[in-house]
């Protein structure tokens, strides 16, 4: 009963001086606002590449040579494929190629094993050497459309056209956004991989409780080998990603220390006629503890309803926007970045974060202020 | 848990009090020195005296919101002199109600408002207080400025609104201080009236003044003048009741 | 040590309870020196005026460790991923020697912080406040205690190394494991469960003799009880409970219960555990100290309130965790 009535005291305080107020929850929404859409962001990237990762194949083996990524015989695969308990083993044929002229990074990859998981926007898979298909940012940043021509250069500079026959949808726009997909032939041409090799092995794996021990297997009978599960790969992204957000969020705390820094003072700085209107309930009959209740209760109300502002833009931000100032931040493995949908995930787990490192740290900080404002002497107004 | 009014002893009982400012400091100021004084339930006490003689300060430790630096205040039977400043709050708002010299009115608050505010703290329920804010404002005809702002407000209507804030916890006893300085004869005239008329409700009145017209006045029953912060004169006037 | 948003709040939260307990404690050390109840002085006024500032602190410290706590777990929950072998909480607890402690020192924390709220509100009732110092003192006790959450907070969250083997709750609990836990969760169920019954029963009946009757000595039965009742619940929870709660015969994570995948059972769980201990144990706690006849009037007014809440966290407590037991499909006795 008490608390409600205090509520409402502090509810027509803060309405009276709403222009002050106002601007307070602006420049505190936007606080929360960045640090939100970096957590909103980091998150749904997680959420992408797990989602991503999840179609990829259970093992993936490389051969190493010298310490180095080299060609993997192709028939490996028939050693990997008759141990029980493995399924389909694939040789992969793929490469990096770098355009000097856009500046971009593309994977270029051979026809096989890639086209069940993936699903075309528009068109067909090649169906000739020179017909190749493009994620949607190759589309973008080379410009060609279906039937028009992609051209690259070789490994032997020689200028090499492609018809574009289709161009790449996928669940996950990260998978496919760099990636030009050739007839496998083609490929080793263009990137003059021998026959007979691969870059990697792809092992398909039916019960997942089996796939360390295999992993294991490979790499006893194929000591050149190096399997990859893809569970190694999902704790490296997520390491990757908490790191990565756990970094933007160190910097952006630094921007909340400033925010404090001013919530400080102007709680603080009260106005005169704020201190003339304590001064009189304190005369009246309220206590200090009263006084400081009501204070912190629109602290409260501030930071809650600066909550929920920048949850909203951080919202707008990254899911309507496509976080176009954090982008560049975050990512950069790649110079194509998709303009894809982020899946708009948002989970409580990060809402919790971000109330804890902006709500808390608010409220702590008008607490000493507050208590000043409260703890005036009550026969002030007697004395003038 | 308010005081207990009995007609048996004083209402008010100060005993060798001094208050201190800054005590122990260079700047040290004595405001009251032993200071002994009672007040019966229904006298109306002028306290008179030129500015800084310490009329303010006795009437604050009278009012229970500042505490002495040695002596005992009691109200009633109640030792109020050492008490926490939550207690002191309370009786505050259950047994006194003030009018201060300007009237100390929240300026940016409905009229309504202002006599509520001061009594959140207290647990009466919000309809109930609002029954008896409305009552108050029709015996000092602003019903129809409920909802006005206390600053568009003309003084004679700000007085009542101050008037009208002191009985809204209906206390038995009323301070005022210097209520009158800012006042044209009409507005005092009118005031003294109100008084009078609380006075005869049974209400002890204590008003610290030095303008002639109050304490003069028929309302008075008793003078008590304050010089340096001492005691000087005590006398009883009028019929006393 | 992971860089991860999580642990960053949790080391930005400790530290910030710790700075704000560090005010709280300037103004101890001065009240423990110069509080002088009789004094005029504008000392002793500002020192009463401080009271109110330290009481808010501390009730803002209270709130911010049990929302600490509660995020500590779901951080745990959240990069148990990043441990081999870890399959829920349990597991990124075991990944360090420390983690454990954290979370003791964690809860031991809030109930600290509680008993201390609640002698605080007894006190600031009276008018004499006789129990200002001692108040004070616990209060400057309390803070190493925080220091040492931060501390060891810190030490758990760098000692981290993901892709660190750790054991999850399947081989913590289960029988063979050794330490305390899996010592608990081992426990054969035909003792367990009546063990817990009968706990409970002692309590309830404990309670409310005491709601009934004012003797000295049954406060004192029941903080014994009480006490009792947290740790004889906290093992039936990892030892049985926990399998009704998720309707499989083999997992026994204290903590899942907390996720939405089990509808949040957990928090009615804890929170009615915690109210149930806390109110039953001040009473017997409080006892002691009412040694002046102020304070003996406040705590006969405080005691029926917090008898009540106790009553309420009980029958929370046992109402949402054996709910399953009682009308779900999983049935463990007669197997």
């Amino acid at each position: 009963m008490l608390n409600f009535k205090l509520l409402e005291y502090s509810l027509s305080s803060l309405w009276r001086r709403k222009e002050k107020n106002l601007a307070l929850v602006v420049v505190y929404a936007l606080v929360i606002a960045t640090l939100g859409s970096v957590l909103l962001l980091t998150h749904a990237l997680k959420t992408e590449a797990v989602m991503t990762l999840t179609a990829s194949p259970e093992i993936v083996v490389q051969r190493m040579l010298g310490g180095r990524h080299e060609l993997i015989p192709i028939d490996y695969a028939q050693t990997i494929a008759e141990f029980p308990g493995v399924g389909k083993v694939t040789p992969r044929v793929w490469g990096y190629y770098y355009d000097s002229l856009v500046k971009a990074n593309l994977t270029l990859v051979g026809l096989a094993g890639y086209h069940e998981q993936l699903e075309l926007l528009a068109g067909r898979f090649p169906q000739a050497p020179d017909e190749g298909v493009i994620g949607a940012g190759v589309a973008d940043a080379f410009g060609p459309q279906i039937g028009d021509l992609l051209v690259l250069e070789d490994s032997s500079k020689r200028r090499t056209e492609f018809h574009v026959s289709g161009i790449f949808r996928s669940q996950s726009n990260l998978l496919t956004n760099d990636l030009v997909v050739l007839q496998e032939g083609a490929l080793r041409d263009f990137f003059g991989i021998p026959d007979g090799f691969a870059t990697d092995l792809t092992v398909q794996v039916f019960n997942p409780r089996e796939i360390d021990t295999i992993a294991r297997k490979i790499a006893y009978f194929l000591p050149d080998s190096r399997p990859i599960t893809r569970d190694e790969l999902l704790h490296t992204y997520d390491s990757l990603f908490n790191w990565r957000s756990g970094m933007m969020l160190a910097v952006f705390m630094s921007a909340l220390m400033a925010f404090l820094i001013l919530a400080w003072d102007r709680a603080t700085g009260i106005s005169a006629e704020e201190k003339r209107e304590i001064g009189i309930l304190k005369a009246l009959g309220w206590e200090t503890s009263h006084i400081l209740g009501a204070k912190l209760r629109e602290a409260l109300l501030i930071s809650l309803t600066a909550f929920i502002v920048g949850l909203l833009l951080a919202w707008l931000h990254v899911f309507v926007l496509g976080a176009p100032v954090l982008m560049p931040l975050l990512k950069g493995w790649s110079v194509l970045f998709p303009t894809f949908d982020l899946p708009r995930v948002i989970d409580l787990y990060q809402l919790a974060i971000l109330g804890f490192v902006t709500i808390v740290p608010y409220l702590a900080c008008t607490l000493i202020p507050a208590w000043k404002a409260a703890s005036s002497d009550p026969d002030d107004v007697m004395r003038g | 848990m308010g005081v207990d009014i009995n007609n048996s002893g004083p209402l008010i009982r100060i005993d060798e009090v001094s208050k201190i400012y800054h005590h122990g400091r260079p700047d040290e100021v004595c405001a009251l020195q032993n200071i002994s004084l009672e007040i019966l339930q229904g006298e109306v006490v002028a306290l008179t005296g030129p500015s800084g003689s310490g009329k303010s300060t006795l009437l604050s430790l009278i009012g229970c919101m500042s505490r002495p630096t040695q002596g005992t205040i009691y109200l009633g039977e109640r030792r109020v002199s050492r008490l926490p400043e939550a207690f002191l709050a309370r009786i505050r708002r259950e047994s006194y109600g003030f009018v201060f010299q300007q009237y100390h009115l929240l300026r940016d608050v409905s009229v309504l408002d202002n006599l509520m505010f001061p009594l959140y703290p207290a647990a009466m329920p919000v309809k109930t207080m609002r029954e008896r804010a409305l009552v108050l404002l029709d015996s000092f005809s602003l019903t129809d400025k409920q909802k006005t702002r206390v600053r568009q407000l003309s003084g004679g209507e700000q007085q009542r609104v101050a008037l009208a804030r002191a009985l809204m916890a209906d206390p038995p006893i009323i301070i005022a201080d210097e209520p009158t300085a800012h006042l044209d004869a009409g507005l005092t005239a009118e005031l003294l009236t109100m008084l009078t008329e609380l006075h005869a409700e049974g209400r002890t009145i204590i008003i610290a003044t030095h303008d002639p017209v109050v304490y003069q006045s028929s309302l008075i029953t008793r003078t008590v003048a304050l010089r340096h912060g001492k005691l000087v004169d005590d006398e009883k006037v009028g019929a006393g009741q | 040590m992971i860089l991860h948003p999580g642990i960053l709040a949790l080391l930005f939260g400790s530290t910030l309870i710790l700075l704000m307990l560090l005010v709280a404690g300037g103004v101890a050390l001065r009240i423990v020196r110069y509080w002088n109840a009789d004094s005029g002085s504008a000392t002793q006024l500002q020192l009463e005026r401080q009271t109110w500032l330290v009481s808010t602190l501390l009730k803002y410290a209270f709130g911010f460790q049990i929302i600490s706590v509660l995020l500590f777990l779901f951080t745990l929950e959240e990069i148990h991923p990043l441990f081999v072998g870890a399959m829920c909480a349990t597991g990124s607890l075991n990944a360090n020697l420390v983690g454990w402690l954290v979370l003791l020192v964690k809860i031991a924390l809030v109930f600290a912080a509680a008993v201390w709220l609640a002698i605080n509100y007894l006190d600031q009732r009276t008018e004499d406040t006789p129990l200002v110092r001692l108040k004070y003192r616990l209060l400057l006790l309390l803070i190493p205690v925080v220091g040492l959450d931060l501390w060891l907070q810190w030490e758990y969250f760098s000692g981290l190394r993901p892709q660190m083997i750790t054991s999850c709750c399947g081989s913590l609990f289960s029988a063979e494991g050794e330490g305390v836990i899996s010592t608990l969760a081992g426990l054969p169920i035909e003792q367990a469960m009546p063990l817990f019954f009968i706990v409970v029963t002692l309590y309830a009946v404990v309670l409310l003799a005491n709601l009934r009757w004012r003797f000295v000595a049954l406060r004192h039965l029941l903080f014994v009880a009480a006490v009792l009742l947290f740790f004889v619940s906290l093992a039936a929870l990892v030892s049985f409970l926990s399998l009704y709660i998720y309707q499989m015969p083999s997992h026994q994570c204290p903590f899942d219960m907390l996720q939405g995948h089990y509808y949040y059972i957990g928090y009615p769980i804890y929170a009615g555990l915690f109210m149930a201990t806390l109110f039953a144990m001040l009473p017997g706690l409080c006892r002691p100290l009412a040694t002046t006849s102020s304070l003996e009037r406040e705590l006969e007014c405080c005691e029926p309130m917090w008898l009540r809440l106790a009553l309420f966290g009980l029958i929370l407590f046992l109402l949402s965790s054996c709910w399953q037991m009682l009308f779900g499909p999983l049935r463990l006795l007669g197997y």
